[in-house]
């Protein structure tokens, strides 16, 4: 599926990024019953409703369908096998799970015991990925992508490293002094340096790909992911330093985002194939979020206004998702059906049909109403509600889509006959 | 020779054709593929199916993937 081509011998199991995948409506589900339930209380920055929310938000829905994509990613694009796939995506995807669910409750019903317990296995599993996956990203093959594989997986390292601190601070009471510095930094690192990178790595290789355009500019690809590595560093330093004029690297941030914006809807476009895909238009949705984002937190520098911040942070948070969500569409059936063929079972059914067309459409509308919604809960709390049952709805028809490709994948196994391997003719 | 031009085709659209016709090769008959870029995916199914392949790029850059499950043909000799 990727330039470097996907090599059997070395993508995991099935099992592995679908265990992932799998695991984002649940989360998701949990997300849209706290907007629901509490709205008033998630749409006030750092409540503890909120953090419960954003929490499971990125990391339950977000990161999770990151790591899954980051198991299959690195073996195709890195060149190296990650070693038993299967064991360690269910050690991390365990620990993974669990942190989040004590981390999301700890914010909620405010348990010390729970933020002790999600530090320690968040914490582990972040820092075991990272170890897992960025030592096999070094001394092979390097590209563009793989550079932003490794930027990435750094943030993430960092942002765990940070959550692990600033959940012992709630666990015991007790804030440092630097906790504001920790706390801008750790999710400066999660937003820019883990998803806003890894989205661009990803986007490189596939959008030129899926969808036929001109590749990124060589210019853009050599600089971006050093201008976010050097911005993040700095605007670091700056925090722990407490020096001022911090929001120059926030600025240099927005202009690598709006670039990588612009140039993928010029590509986008400019594609040479007009075909109906609706990842389309999910990559469309998320680049008109990211530019709302990029608006909103700009206006947020000069004012320092509640309502902006929220809405940058809102509307970062969807862009994420319409293209997490417009890349699931094209690569559970391309894994199902890839499995399949590799196997040789005659009857795999073709792509199209593993996730029906009509339900991806539905999942985009879905999205993109509760999105709206979202979007406009500054005028009343009850738009937030609104938009949480569409979210509901959302999700749940996502786990409706990758429960029937598994089922679909199961039911080639067990009835297909397989490809015959003598073919040899007669002499 | 059984002709499939996929050029312009967007991914994964070219591996699933390519494979579906591959699977329906009968002995001695080979499958000549047209593409922009070279499909390493397609390759590891064509091999972990029984069958064998052979690419290479003209001079225009577009690459041309012979592909067979006859294990007695000489790809090599059958390039155009």
């Amino acid at each position: 599926m990727f330039n470097q081509g996907l090599s059997l011998d070395q993508a995991p199991p099935i099992s592995v990024v679908l265990r992932f995948f799998l695991s984002v409506p649940f989360f998701g589900v949990l997300f849209s019953l706290l907007l629901i339930v509490y709205p008033a209380d998630v749409l006030i920055p750092n409540h503890p409703t909120s953090l419960s929310a954003m929490h499971l938000f990125f990391l339950g829905i977000i990161s999770m369908s990151m790591i899954g994509s980051l198991f299959q990613m690195q073996s195709v694009l890195g060149g190296k096998p990650i070693l038993s796939p299967l064991g360690n995506s269910l050690i991390i995807h365990l620990f993974f799970s669990v942190g989040l669910i004590a981390l999301a409750g700890a914010f909620l019903f405010h348990l010390s015991a729970a933020f002790t317990i999600a530090a320690v296995l968040l914490g582990s599993s972040l820092i075991y990925l990272v170890r897992l996956i960025l030592p096999l990203l070094f001394g092979g093959v390097t590209h563009d992508t793989l550079r932003g594989m490794r930027l990435a997986l750094l943030s993430l390292l960092l942002t765990a490293v940070f959550g692990a601190v600033m959940a012992n601070s709630f666990a015991n009471e007790s804030f440092e002094a630097l906790h504001e510095a920790i706390r801008t930094a750790h999710y400066s690192l999660a937003l820019a340096g883990w998803i806003g990178a890894l989205v661009i790595a990803v986007a490189f290789q596939v959008v030129e790909m899926f969808y036929v355009t001109m590749a990124y500019g060589n210019w853009y690809k050599r600089n971006v992911f050093r201008t976010i590595a050097l911005s993040l560093i700095l605007k670091t330093l700056w925090l722990f330093l407490a020096l001022p004029y911090i929001w120059v690297f926030d600025l240099f941030l927005a202009a690598v985002l709006l670039g990588f914006g612009v140039t993928t809807v010029v590509r986008l476009r400019n594609r040479k194939r007009r075909v109906s895909d609706i990842s389309i238009e999910f990559w469309y949705a998320g680049m008109g979020l990211l530019f709302a984002s990029l608006l909103s937190h700009i206006v947020y520098l000069y004012t320092a206004s509640a309502l902006y911040e929220t809405t940058a942070l809102l509307s970062f948070a969807l862009f994420s998702l319409s293209i997490i969500l417009g890349m699931m569409v094209k690569i559970v059936p391309f894994l199902v059906w890839f499995h399949l063929s590799s196997q040789g079972y005659l009857q795999t059914p073709i792509m199209s049909n593993i996730i029906p067309a009509k339900q991806n459409k539905r999942l985009f509308v879905l999205f993109g109403i509760s999105s709206v919604l979202a979007l406009l809960s500054f005028l009343t709390p009850v738009l937030l509600s609104l938009s949480g049952i569409g979210f509901f709805a959302t999700f749940a028809l996502l786990a409706y889509n990758l429960i029937g490709a598994l089922r679909l994948y199961r039911h080639t196994k067990t009835t297909s006959p397989r490809m015959s391997m003598d073919f040899s003719s007669p002499s | 020779m059984i002709l499939l031009d996929t050029r312009g085709l967007e991914h994964p659209v070219p591996l699933e054709m390519a494979f579906s016709a591959f699977a329906k090769l009968q002995s001695r008959e080979i499958l000549h593929m047209i593409h922009t870029r070279e499909p390493r995916p397609l390759f590891e199914l064509v091999a972990k199916n029984g069958g064998r392949h052979y690419s290479y790029q003209d001079d225009e850059g577009v690459w041309h993937i012979l592909m067979t499950r006859d294990t007695s043909i000489d790809l090599e000799s059958c390039r155009v």
